[in-house]
Order: structure tokens, then C-alpha cells, then sequence
């Protein structure tokens, strides 16, 4: 009798359990040809060290944070043209290919918790489609409401309660106002190299900081965006972002 | 069965242990809740619905375009100052309770009460207060030679003068 009672369930969950079958859509040509380093894994090797293996997913569902692909995710400072990076010009077509690199936690002279030492960067560069400012637009990576923007800076507020913040952006392309409500993929501005009056490469720079609670204490950090980025660049060149 | 008892488990793991993070209110101080001079109406209507303490740099709290935007959640009010905006931030709310205690414990311990720093151009100090996260930033429009983006002295007085001047239960 008992094992009558079971049967329904085991069947139920079974199917839950089972894969979805998969759309029957051919991969995009963007598709194919993207490709990514592990998370963690810093390049070159010089720019620090990565939190290897952590694949944990922080803001799961999360829209890409460009609004179109293709779209490169490696590092300004130790790329070619950057500060410690080989010669040549910040356009160089080295900077615009895959595969990605993560480049949280490459060497920086401020705190950052999650990184080895103690220091790092709180965040990712992306590079856009070409190397031409004011082109593509940044867009809101999920519902929420935009707390701040200042010279180079624009802040959502998700309605998770994670805190976005997007760097580089054109000002005078800025869309949002501070206290607007956006939705998901709305656009915000136009991805550039401003930060005031210092020089910086055309990119965006896209951080998360999120308050995480351990026995009744609690610290907000920044914490890793690479894997949520890989995971919502994939639906994005599905179609699907 | 065993995809029964792996699944209550996965749901574990992959569910987002987020919430309201356990405030410690701090007796109210009625000269700076309740000052003479009432404060601005943009400070007053705009966190009248904010369920932490809200504070603010003391020399700030009549500046009258101050830009506020909060939900009972958080706060987040900002003072445009020639050639930069200063802002403070204050967040009720978690998003993670993390498995991997250890490593969290440890980053805990080495936290510590405020931090003053620039990065990315912008001048920060973090801190924990009353159970509660907060920031402060100070952002320039040229980081690299504006004196209040590239020393902590200016930071350091705001923090200092940070008064309480709203939130409720």
C-alpha cells in the first residue's frame, strides 16, 4: 500500500527532474565562435590571481549588461594598449576576440575581501562590439531603480537589493534619472572612456555588490559578476537575453 | 527515489536566502531627529517611508538640493557640489547567506568598523552601523587632482559628522 501511495510521487518528481527538451534552434554564427577561460583565471598570469573555481552564479537570470553582441569581456589595464599591457593601440583586434578572461580580482591598490591579498578589481571590463565610443548602449540587467549617477558613474538598485554600478558611460547620453524605475534591458547610455579627466579605454566597467549575512553579522562586497555574465552573454546570443 | 531526495537538496543550495537584515536602533537622539529648524522638505518627504536609520553628514542636512531616492528598503542621498557629488547609501536588505562560512567568517573578522579608500577614482568609506551596511562616496570630476578624491581628509570629517536624521522601525 505504501509503495501505491509513492508510485505518484516518484512519477511526479521524476518529471520535474527530467531535462527540457531543447529548443530546436540552430547556433548562431556568434554562437559558434564564442569562448570563455574559466572563471578565475586571470591573463596574463602577471595581472593577479582569480578566485579559481568559483562558479557560483550571484545574480542568476541577470540581463547582459550590453545591449547587443558581440561583446568582449578582458582586461584594459594588462590588454595591448593598456597601462601594463603589451604595445599597440587600444583598438588593436587582439582586444576584440574571444575568448573572454575574467578580470575580477586583477591587481588593484584597494581592499577588495573576496580577492587573494585582500586587494583587487571590485569588478569586469567589457569591451563592445568595435572600438568606437558612444555606439552601443549599456542596458539595466534587471528591474530596479537608478540611486545615482554622478561624472562616469551610473548605480542601479535591482529589485533584488543588489547594488549594479556601470562605469564609462557617455554622460551627456545618459538616459535615466536618478529615482527612475527601469525594467530589465532598458537602456541607460551609451558605452564610452569617460572618467572625468582621466584617460581611460572605451569599455564598461560592470560591478555587483550584495549584502551577505553570516550568523546574524553581515558585510556587502563585491562579488564576482563573471559567471553571471558568461551565463546571460549565452542567452543573449540565443536570442533569448 | 533518489531523485526525491536530491531534489529538496538542489532546491536548497540554488534558492536565493535573501531578506531583512536584523537592525539595532539606536536611542533616538530628538535634537537631531526633531531639530529646531526643520530639515529640508525633499530630506523629510523623502525618507519618510525608510525602515533603517538614515544618516547623513551633520553640515548637510539643510543643503536643499540634495537628490533622495529610497523605498523602505534603503537610502540613497546625494549632494552635487561643484565639481563633484558627494553621496551616502544605507541598505537594510541580504541577498546571500554564503556555505562557504570559512572563508566569509574570516573576511568578517578582518573587516574592519569603516574603511576609507579610493577606487576607481572615487573616494569610499564603508562601514556597519546598527546591523546595517553603509556607504559614503565622494566622486570627482577630475579623480586625479581634486584633493577631495585623492586624500581621505575630507572623507574622514563626513564620516565623522554623520548624524542620524530619520528611519523608523
Amino acid at each position: 500500500m505504501r509503495t501505491l501511495l509513492i508510485i505518484p510521487f516518484v512519477l511526479f518528481f521524476s518529471a520535474c527532474t527530467q531535462e527540457q527538451p531543447k529548443p530546436n534552434k540552430p547556433q548562431t554564427e556568434e554562437e559558434k565562435k564564442f569562448t570563455f577561460s574559466p572563471a578565475g583565471q586571470l591573463t596574463p598570469a602577471k595581472s593577479g590571481q582569480g578566485r579559481n573555481g568559483d562558479n557560483y552564479i550571484y545574480a542568476p537570470g541577470i540581463r547582459f549588461p550590453i545591449e547587443s553582441a558581440p561583446a568582449y569581456l578582458n582586461s584594459q589595464v594588462y590588454g595591448i594598449g593598456g597601462l601594463y599591457g603589451a604595445k599597440g593601440s587600444l583598438c588593436n583586434e587582439k582586444n576584440y576576440q574571444y575568448p573572454w578572461h575574467d578580470n575580477y580580482c586583477e591587481k588593484r591598490r584597494w581592499g577588495m575581501p573576496l580577492c587573494s591579498g585582500g586587494k583587487g578589481h571590485q569588478g569586469v571590463d567589457i569591451r563592445t562590439a568595435t572600438c568606437e565610443k558612444k555606439k552601443y548602449y549599456a542596458v539595466a540587467v534587471e528591474d530596479g531603480t537608478i540611486t545615482y549617477i554622478g561624472k562616469y558613474t551610473v548605480k542601479l538598485r535591482g529589485k533584488s537589493g543588489r547594488t549594479y554600478r556601470y562605469l564609462h558611460l557617455d554622460s551627456p547620453s545618459v538616459l535615466v534619472k536618478r529615482g527612475a524605475k527601469v525594467n530589465r534591458g532598458d537602456r541607460l547610455g551609451l558605452v564610452s572612456n569617460n572618467m572625468g579627466s582621466t584617460k581611460t579605454s572605451i569599455h564598461l566597467h560592470f560591478d555587483m555588490k550584495e549584502t551577505i549575512k553570516i550568523d546574524g553579522k553581515s558585510t556587502k562586497v563585491y562579488v564576482p559578476p563573471y559567471t553571471s555574465l558568461v551565463d546571460a552573454y549565452k542567452r543573449l546570443l540565443r536570442g533569448n537575453p | 527515489m533518489r531523485k526525491l531526495l536530491i531534489l529538496p537538496f538542489l532546491l536548497g543550495i540554488l534558492s536565493a536566502d535573501n531578506g531583512i537584515l536584523d537592525i539595532k536602533w539606536p536611542k533616538p537622539n530628538l535634537k537631531h531627529q526633531k531639530p529646531s529648524t526643520p530639515y529640508p522638505k525633499v530630506l523629510i518627504e523623502g525618507i519618510k517611508d525608510v525602515k533603517l536609520p538614515v544618516y547623513i553628514p551633520n553640515s548637510y542636512a539643510y543643503i536643499k538640493n540634495m537628490i533622495v531616492v529610497a523605498d523602505k528598503n534603503f537610502y540613497t542621498i546625494s549632494f552635487p557640489f561643484k565639481g563633484a557629488t558627494v553621496t551616502i547609501s544605507g541598505d537594510r536588505t541580504y541577498q546571500e547567506s554564503v556555505s562557504n562560512k570559512q572563508e566569509f567568517n574570516a573576511i568578517l573578522k578582518a573587516t574592519p568598523p569603516v574603511s576609507f579608500e579610493q577606487e576607481e577614482g572615487i573616494m569610499t568609506a564603508e562601514f556597519n552601523r546598527n546591523g546595517v551596511n553603509y556607504s559614503m562616496e565622494i566622486e570627482c570630476d577630475k579623480p586625479q587632482t581634486d584633493e577631495r578624491c585623492t586624500d581621505t581628509k575630507l572623507i574622514k570629517e563626513l564620516y565623522n559628522r554623520l548624524i542620524m536624521v530619520g528611519g523608523h522601525p
